[in-house]
């Protein structure tokens, strides 16, 4: 194990450092991962990791033995092993029973990482970490003052994850304090429900538009209290508008659903605006025909336009011929269907 | 979102729907938006299958609306029949969905309720009972959270980040029941046939 390690130590820094640019986007979907559950715990994991600076992130992988089998552990494994990882960093542990495997997996992972890691960073801390068989306590002291130390910089997406994980996952949320902040258990609790409010608002400040130069949180809700409003209102007015076409709804819409079924089925979103625009010289059509009371009409120019969806532009002109209008099709169309709409 | 409160509490809002809707096409498999693992969350409303679902689904329980029952298809039935499509296409994951669902039901409870108990307590008492005579704006972000705990249909009792997830699966519900209402609206009315479907190409992009 530990050779591999090793030698798969530079590829993982190296790919890690890489990706870090998307971090709001993995943050995002990660949420949602977890919102979501479970069986995205993988993915969740690996992009939390990115959050992390390097030396721990590669711990956490070690941990999962995350290359070479992602999934060949027991599900509840991998998931636990992170998590309590993480969990370790900012908390005591909570669940009694996985603490012994993750305690041993903690330990012969830090043993193999703890020489470059305090090169690198605490050379005053590095006697009592080469000891391989050193207290697990101490080790777990002088792991957390570094994370402590790095935390500021990784403080707030990982947070972020870490409660959420944790309100899903562990039947506590223990909360270790961070350097320079209240202990109080009531300001611990309390920081960790803003934590998760603060995530929601940030997922809400990106689906809402605008609300992103916005700072405070009485702005944004405002801001989303009048977006829910418009779009109420926006739906409202529509279907007032749909109210008012639907007795035309009985026949349009077999020729209509038909098409769009076919079109629905096979082809992709644009598809549906090819077999719209000759649909709707298909209303035209209707819309005619009922004026004209020619229905046979319908029934024959419906044949061929089944096979004619790419010359729909052509199929509208040679139509209008037909019914003997001499403007442009789009001025025709509309001044017909206002003055279907006055008859209404 | 996941939550694990049962979907199964309104059986008479799923049956009722069932009833008016008899879709024609098969559901699409990736109906999750595209999750690989049909995992327990909300669909993802920003993708085209789930809005190509909906506007196919709202066609139908429109033109059910408009033949059985030959009643107007007033723009609060319409109103109605596109919320509980929307709420249908839910999957019941989401507090708000489950409570379009069940609207018309407590609606009739209500109602019988009201018949019933108008003698004994006038209606008047109740609203007034919660807010003090002299209407404090203290604090101003709680007033703003109860604001939108109205807006958003079946979350008036909730905490803020419960509700703010809600919220969010809400928002990007409604805007995709936008976009399909728009373009079933340019569909059917077809004024400037290019030139409508332009734009419905454009508004839905």
């Amino acid at each position: 194990m530990e050779p591999k390690v090793e030698a798969s130590q530079p590829q993982f820094r190296s790919g890690i450092s890489g990706p870090k640019l998307g971090e709001m986007d993995f943050g995002l979907d990660q949420i949602h991962g977890l919102i979501s559950g479970l069986p995205e715990i993988d993915r969740s994991s690996f992009t939390a990791l990115l959050e992390l600076p390097p030396p721990q992130a590669v711990e956490l992988l070690v941990n999962e033995d995350f290359p070479a089998k992602p999934v060949h552990p027991p599900p509840f494994f991998p998931s636990d092993t992170a998590l309590i990882d993480r969990a370790s960093k900012f908390s005591v542990f909570a669940s009694a029973d996985n603490s012994p495997e993750s305690m041993t997996n903690m330990s012969a992972s830090r043993s193999v990482k703890q020489e470059p890691l305090d090169r690198d960073s605490h050379p005053n801390s590095s006697s009592p970490a080469v000891s391989n068989h050193s207290t697990k306590s101490s080790k777990r002291k002088e792991r957390e003052k570094k994370v402590k130390e790095s935390n500021k910089k990784s403080k707030k997406m990982v947070e972020n994850e870490a409660p959420e994980e944790r309100g899903e996952k562990l039947p506590y949320v223990h909360v270790r304090a961070r350097r320079g902040q209240a202990t109080d258990s009531h300001s611990l609790a309390e920081r960790a429900r803003r934590e998760k409010i603060n995530a929601r608002m940030k997922l809400l400040q990106e689906l809402v538009p605008g609300c992103n130069k916005i700072s405070g949180t009485a702005m944004v809700l405002d801001e989303i209290i009048n977006h829910v409003q418009a779009l109420q209102r926006q739906v409202e007015f529509l279907s007032m508008r749909l109210a008012a076409v639907n007795p035309r709804i009985d026949f349009n819409l077999d020729a209509l659903l038909a098409a769009e079924s076919g079109s629905t089925i096979d082809n992709s979103y644009l598809g549906m605006f090819v077999p719209s625009i000759w649909g709707e010289g298909q209303i035209n059509d209707s819309r005619e025909n009922q004026y004209q009371q020619q229905p046979w009409h319908f029934d024959e120019l419906n044949q061929p336009s089944w096979g004619r969806e790419e010359q729909a532009p052509n199929f509208i002109t040679p139509d209008n011929s037909l019914l003997s209008y001499d403007n442009s099709p789009a001025n025709s169309a509309s001044l017909h269907s206002n003055q279907l709409k006055m008859e209404l | 979102m996941a939550e694990s409160s049962s979907v199964s509490n309104n059986p008479d809002g799923n049956s009722d729907l069932s009833r008016k809707r008899r879709t024609i096409e098969p559901e699409h498999p990736a109906g999750a938006g595209g999750a690989p693992t049909e995992a327990g969350g909300p669909p993802k409303w920003r993708t085209e299958v789930e809005q190509q679902i909906y506007s196919s689904k709202l066609v139908d329980a429109l033109r059910h609306l408009r033949r059985p029952e030959s009643a107007q298809a007033t723009s609060s039935a319409v109103r109605d029949a596109a919320d509980r499509v929307l709420a249908s296409s839910a999957r019941g994951k989401t507090r708000w969905s489950r409570a379009i669902l069940t609207r018309r039901l407590s609606l009739r409870l209500a109602h019988i309720n009201k018949k019933h108990k108008r003698a004994a307590k006038p209606a008047a008492a109740d609203c007034r009972r919660n807010k003090p005579a002299g209407r404090n704006e203290l604090p101003p972000l709680r007033r703003k959270v109860k604001a939108l705990s109205r807006l958003v249909p079946g979350c008036r009792k909730l905490k803020l980040p419960n509700l703010l997830e809600e919220t969010t699966d809400y928002i990007a519900a409604m805007e995709m029941q936008v976009k399909a209402l728009t373009f079933i609206t340019a569909l059917l009315n077809g004024g400037g046939t290019v030139t409508a479907a332009a734009a419905a190409a454009a508004g839905s992009s």
